[in-house]
């Protein structure tokens, strides 16, 4: 369970959130809502251990007793970028995380992750820098990432950003089978069609302070 | 423990993999030295036999200093891509196994750059009477690399976000390089002559080596303030 207790976070002088208070339980899609430049991003990025908040806990907890470091059962998928190696090709950039998560992944588990994403290709798969991907494939193999890993919670920034239709039934799929699993999700989204029916709260953050249990 | 190993191991296996991706990376600075070397040759023109191995080293060891601070000023530049950086800082990684990969990639990078350095500029300098080119000397420079590295992998982190990076990362970086440079010139020197003077190399060693803990040990603790703070 992911804990955040009277959140505050302020950018020059500006408070973007105040004792901001959420608890993410295992199943649960929440959505972050507000208007552009409320702090929508910042707040995924604070809870991502990017940026120090000015006061508030964040924990990962296991029963009561919180973890050494949330890192551990976050992934992070930040907005308009994908955290791709651009010179490198999928299945290296694949391999990486997932080694660097520790989790133990043969070239042919990278492939078969890359299938549903319709990624699995020789000519796209091995070889073929990132950067020659066109930005809704780069946002596929992001999703790949994150789909590989065995953390149970995801913080999404706008992960449809670029997505064709076919690729967002493929998330909506993922991401119901994560939350069946007994993962949760945070997500920034200002298209939630494609979603309907997933989400189980909305907290606005340009409602002032919020607190939930 | 494990866990670091694993993600060191990761991390320099990547590091390596992105330069090799990326090959303009790899030999620019090398391509750097040859020619500012060229450039000194031609500057310096016809030199008496008294001074060549003086000459030789400072021209070899300043060119060796640029071309390193090319290599080393780039370190993070695939990781600043795609904002791949941020997502390392996302991910639970060991940032002692972090500085450990980059400073290990910096060593790589540093030796495919030095060497040649080196053989370049004895073959340029030496005549038919005296060859300048010696693996003690390769030694020394790979005792200064170890010092240069580690200062390298600590600018590299500081400069991560400043917008005057390219400006920021010389001003830094050539000051504190002074006494690595002063302990390599006069070290080598003092072996080019004949090594008769062993009490004054290894005074000139010692400073060597006191600098490279120091910057080694500089990176280890400074290196999780400047991630946390980029």
């Amino acid at each position: 369970m992911l804990a955040i207790t009277n959140l505050s976070f302020s950018f020059q002088h500006r408070r973007l959130f105040d004792r901001l208070s959420l608890t993410a339980n295992s199943g649960e899609l929440i959505h972050i809502s507000g208007p552009n430049g409320v702090g929508k991003s910042t707040f995924m990025a604070v809870v991502a251990g990017l940026l120090a908040p000015a006061s508030g806990d964040i924990e990962y907890r296991i029963g009561h007793q919180a973890v050494p470091d949330r890192r551990a059962y976050l992934e992070y998928l930040p907005a308009e970028a994908n955290g791709l190696y651009t010179k490198m090709d999928a299945t290296q950039n694949l391999l990486f995380w997932a080694h660097l998560r520790g989790v133990p992944l043969s070239r042919e588990a990278a492939f078969a992750a890359l299938d549903p994403w319709n990624l699995n290709h020789p000519l796209l798969r091995d070889g073929f820098p990132v950067e020659k991907f066109s930005t809704g494939m780069k946002r596929r193999l992001a999703l790949a990432r994150l789909d590989l890993s065995p953390v149970p919670g995801w913080l999404l920034d706008e992960p449809l950003y670029g997505l064709d239709a076919d690729a967002m039934r493929v998330f909506r799929q993922r991401l119901e089978t994560h939350l069946l699993k007994g993962g949760f999700a945070l997500l920034i989204s200002h298209d939630l069609a494609p979603l309907n029916g997933l989400i189980t709260r909305t907290i606005n953050l340009s409602k002032g302070n919020k607190h939930d249990g | 423990m494990a866990n670091a190993w694993r993600q060191y191991r990761a991390l320099v296996n990547q590091g390596v993999r992105a330069e090799l991706a990326d090959l303009e990376r790899l030999v620019s600075p090398v391509l750097f030295a040859i020619t500012l070397l060229l450039l000194f040759a031609f500057a310096m023109g016809d030199v008496d036999d008294s001074l060549r191995i003086r000459v030789y080293l400072a021209e070899t060891m300043l060119t060796a200093l640029f071309a390193l601070q090319v290599s080393f000023a780039r370190l993070f530049e695939p990781d600043r891509q795609d904002r791949v950086f941020d997502l390392l800082r996302a991910y639970p990684v060991s940032h002692t196994a972090l500085f450990l990969a980059k400073y290990s990639l910096i060593l790589i990078l540093g030796t495919a750059t030095m060497i040649p350095t080196l053989v370049f500029g004895a073959f340029l300098n030496q005549t038919a009477n005296q060859h300048l080119f010696s693996w003690s000397v390769v030694g020394i420079s790979l005792l200064a690399l170890a010092g240069l590295g580690a200062l390298g992998v600590l600018l590299s982190a500081m400069t991560l976000k400043a917008n005057a990076r390219q400006i920021l990362y010389p001003l830094l970086y050539f000051p504190l390089t002074a006494p690595v440079l002063l302990g390599a010139v006069q070290s080598s020197r003092l072996c080019l002559d004949g090594g008769r003077a062993a009490a004054d190399i290894k005074a000139w060693l010692g400073l060597l080596l006191g600098f490279d803990c120091i910057y080694v040990t500089l990176g280890i603790l400074l290196f999780t303030e400047l991630v946390d703070e980029s």
